[in-house]
């Protein structure tokens, strides 16, 4: 099933990351490695600037008019903010998965998978094949497969963010960011995500933004943990092993939050 | 079997809703009958008061305070509404009603060469009023709504500074007097030396479509979750394919609602077309020369003659100018219906 629609995952790393929203600096320094074929997962309290980061690594956060930043963000040693780098390039590359379900309203269940080809221009050979291995590397397939022809916002919550997964997948994404993909879902539907993630890594580099500790350490390999004191920018705290942030964290403001302790 | 639980009510509470509901039109009704009162003095001052106090002891029996709060809501709101709705039913009575005398086949195609103030209704018609509406609309439409939903998509998509003179301006050109439009075109009529034609008419309905299908549309345009936006340029779309593929799909019916509104703007303006068109009596299918007739300046035109022929024929072309509307909205109404996609059966 996965053909020649299977990639090659690429490794993204950040150089001293800075991000600024008008005068106020959100982050400071980030430097993190994503490793090909790794999944990582970010975590913090809410408004440490995890999301904002990873919306710096497929430049959609310069989409925001208060915008600024400064560092590099290096997709397989090519500087994604470089003058002669196209954002739409970037954005082909580097997947995304918001953390609301927002399947196109206008567009059946199959438009929605083939819309990603359509928006940037690109040629789609073998619809039919592109729609199916899509649906199923998301694994939703058996569920949508008799009713391609539906409306996109006749599923479910948990139905609608698959396919959100599958249509980035259409894409065929070096890297994959998701942003608290399973905030919204029931925890069955949690739970196939989270399968899919575990799929997903062997041909893709994911980043998954989570507020769930368990979920971190079920789907994860390495882990960054993000903290924002009071008026001061996000940095990041602790980066490491999944198993080794969370057993045995060398940062005591790790121990705290991993354990529940605050945030 | 029973399965609104909360909608049963009692005996006596059904025996104090008929009371409520008669007593007070039936004390009317002596009134206007018997007293020989006036109808409006009948239904204001003596129906109104009574039925006011009768429905508030009857709400204040079921739940005091509370209960007179939301008898008399509901009471003012059914009473206003139904007024309303009198009011409207009975001037589309009276176009239906009167304008039905005038209605033939001839009189929907023919047009009025021959006809003079006293010309029996058995000859001539509107047709060419109704070609001369179909043509000036469809001017003032072709060059209004795509610039319309231009501005639209500049007041929403861009961060432009100009927005807010933009839209300030759009707003206080929405209150323009129609008749200072058509003065507006005269004026450069006469500096030009351009002549009467449908194209001048078009050009002084043209500033009263533009503001409203802007506003509209914009309005349609805001209502789009900018989640979609983001999707869409998440997935590498472009600007443009942004917007014609995902975003303005989704505001569709929006702005189609614009057109409709629109179209309705400018549809029975008569002012401004008196100014810059005129009246023509015979058939003029070229919209660059010569003065054309249309459905309102035909109404205007006839209905100020004391002969009642030519009443006749205004209420007739009122009547046709209605169901003219009547079709313009349905068509865009199918026609900006969202895509149904079709629904599978449940298969296993």
């Amino acid at each position: 099933m996965m053909n020649s629609t299977t990639a090659s995952a690429s490794t993204l790393s950040t150089e001293d990351i800075s991000v600024w929203f008008g005068e106020r600096q959100v982050l400071q320094d980030i430097n993190l490695v994503f490793p090909a074929n790794q999944v990582t997962a970010l975590i913090g309290p809410s408004g440490c600037g995890k999301s904002t980061f990873l919306r710096t690594l497929n430049r959609m956060h310069e989409l925001i008019p208060s915008a600024g930043l400064a560092g590099r963000v290096l997709l397989d040693g090519q500087d994604i903010y470089e003058p002669s780098v196209d954002a739409v390039d970037v954005r082909i590359k580097v997947g995304m998965v918001f953390q609301k379900p927002n399947p196109f309203p206008t567009m059946s269940i199959r438009e929605n998978i083939l819309s990603g080809l359509k928006l940037s221009g690109r040629k789609i050979t073998d619809a039919d094949d592109l729609v199916e291995t899509s649906l199923r590397r998301a694994s939703i397939w058996n569920e949508v497969k008799d009713r391609l022809g539906d409306q996109a916002l006749s599923l479910s919550g948990g139905q609608q963010q698959r396919l959100c997964i599958a249509r980035s997948l259409a894409m065929n994404p070096e890297v994959l960011l998701m942003d608290e993909p399973c905030s919204a879902l029931d925890p069955g539907s949690t739970r196939r995500i989270e399968e899919t993630i575990q799929e997903l890594s062997a041909s893709m580099t994911i980043v998954i933004v989570t507020h769930n500790m368990q979920q971190a350490q079920r789907v994860s390999d390495q882990t960054a943990f993000f903290l924002a004191d009071e008026n001061t920018p996000g940095v990041v705290v602790e980066f490491g092993r999944t198993e080794d942030l969370f057993n045995t964290p060398i940062d005591p403001r790790t121990n705290d939050y991993v354990n529940g302790h605050f945030g | 079997m029973n399965r609104k639980p909360w909608a049963q009510s009692s005996a006596t509470f059904k025996v104090q809703l008929a009371l409520v509901s008669t007593i007070p039109v039936a004390i009317g009704a002596l009134f206007v009958i018997l007293g020989g009162f006036d109808f409006s003095i009948g239904l204001i001052g003596v129906f109104l008061p009574i039925q006011v106090i009768v429905v508030g002891v009857f709400g204040w029996l079921k739940a005091k305070k509370r209960g007179l709060g939301d008898a008399l809501l509901i009471f003012f709101t059914t009473f206003f509404s139904t007024l309303v709705l009198v009011l409207l039913l009975s001037v589309l009575g009276s176009v239906i009603f009167e304008g039905f005398k005038a209605l033939s086949p001839h009189f929907i195609y023919e047009n009025n060469r021959y006809v003079g103030t006293t010309t029996s209704l058995e000859y001539g018609g509107v047709g060419h009023a109704i070609l001369g509406t179909i043509l000036i609309v469809l001017l003032t439409t072709v060059a209004a709504v795509p610039l319309g939903i231009a501005m639209a998509v500049y007041l929403t998509q861009s961060q432009s500074k100009m927005r807010g003179v933009v839209r300030t301006v759009t707003q206080s050109l929405a209150g323009l007097p129609s008749v200072v439009a058509g003065l507006f075109i005269l004026a450069v009529m006469q500096f030009t030396h351009l002549e009467r034609s449908g194209l001048t008419g078009a050009l002084a309905l043209f500033p009263l479509m533009l503001p409203t299908v802007a506003r509209v549309a914009e309005e349609s345009l805001r209502l789009v979750p900018a989640d979609l936006r983001m999707a869409a340029l998440a997935l590498g779309a472009p600007n443009y394919k942004a917007f014609f593929q995902v975003i303005l799909p989704a505001a569709k019916s929006g702005i189609v609602t614009a057109l409709l509104l629109g179209l309705a703007r400018i549809v029975g303006e008569t002012a401004p077309l008196i100014l810059t068109t005129n009246m023509n009596n015979t058939t003029n299918l070229n919209p660059f020369s010569g003065p054309m007739a249309s459905l309102p300046t035909y109404v205007y035109n006839f209905l100020g003659s004391s002969y009642s022929s030519s009443q006749q024929r205004a209420w007739g072309a009122a009547l046709v100018l209605l169901i003219f509307v009547g079709i313009l909205f349905g068509t865009a109404r199918i026609l900006g219906r969202k895509k149904s996609l079709k629904t599978s059966k449940k298969a296993k």
